[in-house]
C-alpha cells in the first residue's frame, strides 16, 4: 500500500522545501520510543538511499526506509490547523493505541 | 492528535521532548503561571484547584507563608504580612505615599525600600521572589522537572527601575527569565492568535496597582504595538481605599491600629467585589475593641466616590491614541484586562469612550498569564512552526540630563525594542577631564519632574578647549525593554559603560548574597545548583550549535567548521564531568569560536528576507 | 553581520527616494523583524543573540526613519549630503516663524476662551499647510531644488505645531 499525503501537506512540504533551499523530498519513518513504543520521524531527505522505498504525492517525494514501511503502510499525511497550531498529522490505519497526545503509538 | 514539523534529517525530536516553558503573571493582587499543553496554553492549578496565588507574603513565626495562607494572616499579622509589594517594585521610601506609610514599618534609607519583619528587613523584590518561587513549584511539580524557560509580564508602564526590580526577583527565585513581556501585550497574545484577529485593537489593563492601554495592530502574525500608556500607580486597591475613606467620613472613625485598617480593607474590598453583581452591598467591620462599623455602600454611591480614579484612566488612553496617530473610531476591538475591569463603572466608561462593548470573552484573571506561556512556549523553541511576531515598545521616553537642568530625549517613548540610539555631547570647560551623566526617564523637561534611574561618570577624557570632545552617548533598549548607557570620546576612544542599576535596585552584590543566604537556608547547595545551571546553559549552547551546523553548514570554510567542531567537543567532553569552571570556559571559547558562523547566517538571514522582494519594491510605486 | 553602512532603503530592499509604497516598506519591515528579531534567537549562543538585538534595532532604526515623511525626506537629503536636520543650520525665514508664533497665541487664547471650534480650524489649517509643503517637498527633492531643505524645515516645523496644539486641545478637555 502506498504512503500518500493530502493536498495541502504537499503544499506545505514543497513551500518549505523551498524556503530550506535543498533537499530531494520527505522521510518518513517510525522508531522505537515514548511512552506508547513508537514514535514518528518526519525530516527533509536530502538523498535517497539504496533500500528506500519510494513515493510521490502531489509532485512531492516521500522515502521510507524497509523497517519503517510495515507500520506505515497506507499512511496518509495531512496539514491541519487546530487553534494555535498547525503542522503534519498522520493518519496511520496501523496505530491500535496512542498515548494521550498522540506523538507515540503503538501498532 | 499531535502535530509534527518537519525536522531536520535525523534530528527528529524525541516524542514528549518539549522543553518545560511557562508564563507567569506577577500580579499586584494575584499571581498566576500557565503552560502550553497540546498546544492549548492553561494556566496552572494548586492542588485546591484554584489557579491563583494571592500575592501576599506572610513571615511567620516559622516559616514564610505565600498566597491564601499569608492572605489569612493579612489582617491579624499586618507587618510581618505583605501584600501588593508590586507597587513598591523600583521604588524608593520617598515615593511612598504618606498615606500608605502605616501599612509597614518601613525602613528609613536611601535606595531600594525596605520593610521591617520577623524575618529581617525585606526588600519588595524579596517579596515577590516568594511569590515566584512558589509559582516555580507549582510549575515544576506540574510539569515534572526544572523550568527550561519562562516569561514574565510587567505593566507595559512600568519604568526601567521596576522592570530591573522584577527581573532581579526572577533571579533571586530561580526562575529562567527568557523575556519580560507588557502585560497587554500578553493579552493581545492570547486573545489575536486565538480569535485570529486582524485589525486594530485596544487592551485596557487595570489590575490591582498598575493600569496599562495599549494600541496594538496585528497584521498577518505580527503583533506590533503603535502606543502604550498608563499609570503605574493606578489599580483596583484605590477603589478599594475609596471605599475605606468613604466608611471613615461615614462614620467619623478615630484613627485605627494596623490590624482594625487591614479589616476594613479587606471588608471594602468584598463590598467592592459585590457590586460588579448587585446593586448595594453591606459593609460591615467588627473592630479589635469590640465596636462594629454597619453601612451600605450602593452601586451608585460607589460610582461617585470613584468617579475621578475613572475618569483618571481615561487620561492615558486618549494620549496613547494620538500617540498612534488614531482615534477611538479606528479600534475595532477593546480587550479588557485585570480583575477590576470588572467593575461596572469601568465598562461603562471603556464603551462610552470607544463607542463599542469591549470584548471579555477570556477570564480577564487569566488572560495575561496564558499570553505569556504561549510567547514562553515559542522563546524556549518548542514550537518551530509558529511564525507569528511580536514588536514592542518602551512605554517611556529615556534621556540625559543637560544644563541647566534639563533633558535631553534620546529614545523616545513608544520607539519599538530593541532600540539602540546614539546622540553627541561636548564639554564645557577648557581642559575638562571627566563628564557626569545622569540617565532620566519621562516625558517632562525637567530633570526634577523625570525619574533618575542612573548617575555614571566618564574620566579620563584628554585635555581639550571647551567644545572640542565629541562625546557619544549610546542607549541600547533591548528586547526586555532594559536599558544600557555606554559613553565614548570619539577622537581617543576613552570609554564609560554601564548596565543601567537603578538607584532603587539592588547591586549585583546584593543579589548575589541574597541568593547565598537562600542556600543557607534551604537544603539546596549552592555549588550544585551553579554547576546545574552551567550544565542546562552549556546544553543550550550545543543544542544551538548543532542545529546552526545542520542548517548551515555550507557557509563555513574548513577552518572555521574545525575550530567549532574542537571546541563542540570540549564542551561536550566537560559536560561529563563536574568541573564548572572548565565548562564555563569551554562554553565561552565555544560562542567565541562560532561568533564569525553567527554573523554570516545573520547575514544570510537578511539577504533571504529581501530575496524576490526588490523587483516588486521597484515596480509598485 | 549586518552592513551598518547599508542605507535604510537598501536594508529594506526599496528604491531610495522620497516617494515609496508604504505598504512594499511595512512588508518588507515585517519579513526583516521575523528573521531577525531576537525572539527568534532566545535559545542560540551568545554572539548569535548579540548580533540578533543589533540586526533587529537597525531594522527599526530603518524602518522609523522612512515611515516618517519628514524623516524620510530628511534622511534622502543627508544620502544627497544635505544635512537638513543639522543642529548649525536651523534658519527658517523670519515671517514663517512670526506668522506661526502668532498662531500659536491665538491657540492660546483659543484653549483660554474654551473656543474649542476656534481651536480646531486653527489646527485643520496648519495640518492642510503641512501636507501642502509635503508635496511641495516631493517636488522640490524630484528636481534636487536647491530650496528643499528650508522647505523641509518648514514643513517639520508645522507638523510639530499641528501635534503641539492638539496636546493642548486634548489637555482642555
Amino acid at each position: 500500500m502506498a504512503i500518500t499525503m493530502t493536498e495541502s501537506a504537499a503544499r506545505h512540504v514543497a513551500a518549505n522545501l523551498r524556503k530550506r533551499g535543498k533537499g530531494i523530498g520527505l522521510r518518513l519513518g517510525v522508531r522505537t520510543s515514548g511512552c506508547s513504543g513508537l514514535a514518528y520521524k518526519l525530516e527533509y531527505a536530502d538523498e535517497v538511499r539504496p533500500e528506500d522505498a519510494q513515493f510521490e504525492s502531489h509532485g512531492v517525494r516521500i522515502v521510507v526506509d524497509p523497517k519503517s514501511l510495515p507500520y506505515l503502510e497506507g499512511t496518509q499525511l495531512d496539514f491541519s490547523r487546530e487553534g494555535l497550531n498547525e503542522g503534519f498529522k498522520f493518519n496511520n490505519p496501523n496505530v491500535r493505541d496512542s498515548c494521550g497526545c498522540g506523538e507515540s503509538f503503538n501498532v | 492528535m499531535a502535530l509534527f514539523q518537519i525536522s531536520e534529517p535525523d534530528q527528529s525530536p524525541l516524542p514528549h521532548a518539549k522543553r518545560r516553558a511557562v508564563g507567569i503573571d506577577l500580579g499586584t493582587t494575584n499571581s498566576l503561571v500557565a503552560t502550553v499543553r497540546d498546544g492549548v496554553a492553561v494556566v496552572l492549578c494548586d492542588d485546591a484547584g484554584r489557579p491563583l496565588v494571592p500575592s501576599v507574603v506572610r513571615y511567620g513565626e516559622h516559616a514564610t507563608e505565600v498566597g491564601y495562607d499569608a492572605l489569612a494572616h493579612a489582617a491579624d499579622d499586618p507587618h510581618d504580612t505583605i501584600a501588593s509589594a508590586k507597587r513598591l517594585m523600583g521604588r524608593g521610601l520617598a515615593d511612598v505615599a504618606s498615606g500608605q506609610r502605616r501599612a509597614y514599618r518601613f525602613v528609613d534609607g536611601e535606595g531600594v525600600i525596605r520593610m521591617a519583619t520577623r524575618s529581617g528587613a525585606k526588600t519588595p523584590i524579596e517579596v515577590s521572589a516568594e511569590i515566584l518561587k512558589t509559582l516555580r513549584a507549582r510549575a515544576e511539580a506540574s510539569l515534572g522537572g526544572a523550568l527550561d524557560g519562562a516569561v514574565v509580564t510587567v505593566p507595559a508602564y512600568f519604568d526601567d527601575a521596576q522592570r530591573q526590580a522584577t527581573k532581579d526577583a526572577a533571579t533571586l527565585a530561580g526562575v529562567p527569565v527568557v523575556r519580560l513581556l507588557n502585560e497587554p501585550t500578553a493579552a493581545a497574545i492570547a486573545y489575536g492568535l486565538d480569535n485570529a484577529a486582524e485589525g486594530t485593537y485596544a487592551v485596557f489593563d487595570l489590575g490591582g496597582g498598575t493600569f496599562d492601554i495599549s494600541i496594538l495592530r496585528l497584521t498577518r502574525g505580527v503583533f506590533e504595538v503603535l502606543a502604550t500608556n498608563g499609570d503605574s500607580a493606578l489599580g483596583g486597591d484605590d477603589f478599594d481605599h475609596a471605599i475605606v475613606d468613604w466608611a471613615r467620613d461615614e462614620s467619623r472613625l478615630p484613627a485605627l491600629s494596623a490590624v482594625d485598617a487591614r479589616r476594613l480593607l479587606a471588608r471594602a474590598r468584598e463590598a467592592k467585589e459585590l457590586l460588579t453583581q448587585h446593586d448595594a452591598a453591606p459593609l460591615i467591620v467588627s473592630f479589635a475593641d469590640g465596636a462594629r462599623l454597619e453601612l451600605t455602600l450602593s452601586r451608585e454611591t460607589f460610582g461617585r466616590l470613584t468617579h475621578a480614579l475613572v475618569a483618571k484612566t481615561l487620561v492615558p488612553v486618549s494620549r496613547a491614541l494620538r500617540d498612534a496617530k488614531l482615534t477611538a473610531s479606528d479600534i475595532k476591538g477593546v480587550v479588557l484586562v485585570g480583575g477590576a475591569t470588572r467593575m461596572p463603572q469601568i465598562r461603562h466608561a471603556v464603551a462610552a469612550c470607544f463607542g463599542q462593548a469591549p470584548l471579555t470573552n477570556l477570564d480577564p484573571d487569566e488572560v495575561v498569564a496564558l499570553g505569556a506561556a504561549i510567547q514562553a512556549n515559542k522563546l524556549v523553541g518548542n514550537r518551530d512552526g509558529d511564525d507569528w511576531l511580536l514588536l514592542d515598545v518602551i512605554p517611556l521616553s529615556l534621556g540625559i540630563e543637560t544644563m541647566g537642568g534639563l533633558v535631553e530625549k534620546i529614545v523616545p517613548r513608544n520607539s519599538t525594542i530593541p532600540v539602540v540610539r546614539a546622540q553627541d555631547f561636548t564639554t564645557f570647560k577648557d581642559g575638562q577631564a571627566a563628564m557626569a551623566l545622569h540617565v532620566l526617564q519621562g516625558e517632562r523637561e525637567k530633570v526634577s519632574d523625570c525619574r533618575s534611574l542612573a548617575r555614571f561618570e566618564l574620566r579620563g577624557i584628554p585635555p581639550m578647549t571647551a567644545g572640542a570632545a565629541r562625546i557619544r552617548v549610546s542607549f541600547d533598549v533591548d528586547a526586555d525593554g532594559l536599558l544600557s548607557v555606554s559613553a565614548r570620546e570619539q577622537t581617543t576612544g576613552v570609554e564609560a559603560s554601564i548596565a543601567v542599576k537603578p538607584s532603587y535596585g539592588l547591586t549585583d552584590a546584593e543579589i548575589a548574597r541574597m541568593l547565598q543566604d537562600s542556600f543557607a537556608h534551604a537544603t539546596d547547595d549552592a555549588a550544585a545548583r551553579t554547576l546545574a545551571e552551567t550544565r542546562v546553559e552549556a546544553q543550550r549552547m550545543v543544542t544551538a550549535t548543532e542545529s546552526a551546523l545542520a542548517a548551515d553548514a555550507a557557509l563555513l570554510a574548513p577552518q572555521e567548521r574545525n575550530a567549532i567542531d574542537h571546541a563542540l567537543a570540549e564542551v561536550q567532553r566537560r559536560l561529563e564531568g563536574d568541573d564548572r569552571d572548565a565548562l564555563s570556559a569551554a562554553v565561552s571559547a565555544l560562542n567565541a569560536a562560532s561568533e564569525g558562523f553567527a554573523a554570516k547566517r545573520m547575514d544570510r538571514s537578511v539577504a533571504q528576507a529581501l530575496a524576490g522582494k526588490r523587483v516588486d519594491a521597484f515596480d509598485s510605486r | 553581520m549586518i552592513d551598518f553602512s547599508r542605507s535604510h532603503f537598501d536594508l529594506l530592499g526599496l528604491r531610495p527616494g522620497f516617494r515609496i509604497d508604504a505598504e512594499a516598506l511595512e512588508r518588507a519591515y515585517r519579513d526583516l523583524q521575523r528573521r531577525v528579531h531576537p525572539d527568534n534567537f532566545a535559545r542560540a549562543s551568545d554572539a548569535q543573540k548579540r548580533l540578533a538585538l543589533q540586526a533587529s534595532a537597525r531594522a527599526n532604526e530603518a524602518y522609523r526613519t522612512l515611515r516618517d515623511p519628514v524623516a524620510r525626506a530628511e534622511y534622502v537629503l543627508a544620502l544627497r549630503g544635505v544635512d537638513a536636520a543639522s543642529e548649525t543650520d536651523t534658519r527658517l525665514p523670519v515671517e514663517f516663524l512670526t506668522r506661526q508664533l502668532e498662531r500659536r497665541e491665538a491657540a492660546e487664547e483659543a484653549k483660554d476662551a474654551h473656543d474649542d471650534r476656534a481651536l480646531g480650524a486653527l489646527i485643520d489649517d496648519v495640518r492642510r499647510e503641512a501636507a501642502e509643503a509635503r508635496d511641495e517637498v516631493a517636488r522640490l527633492l524630484d528636481a534636487s531644488d536647491p530650496a528643499t531643505p528650508m522647505r523641509v524645515r518648514e514643513w517639520r516645523f508645522l507638523v510639530k505645531l499641528a501635534d503641539d496644539l492638539d496636546a493642548l486641545r486634548d489637555a482642555q478637555i
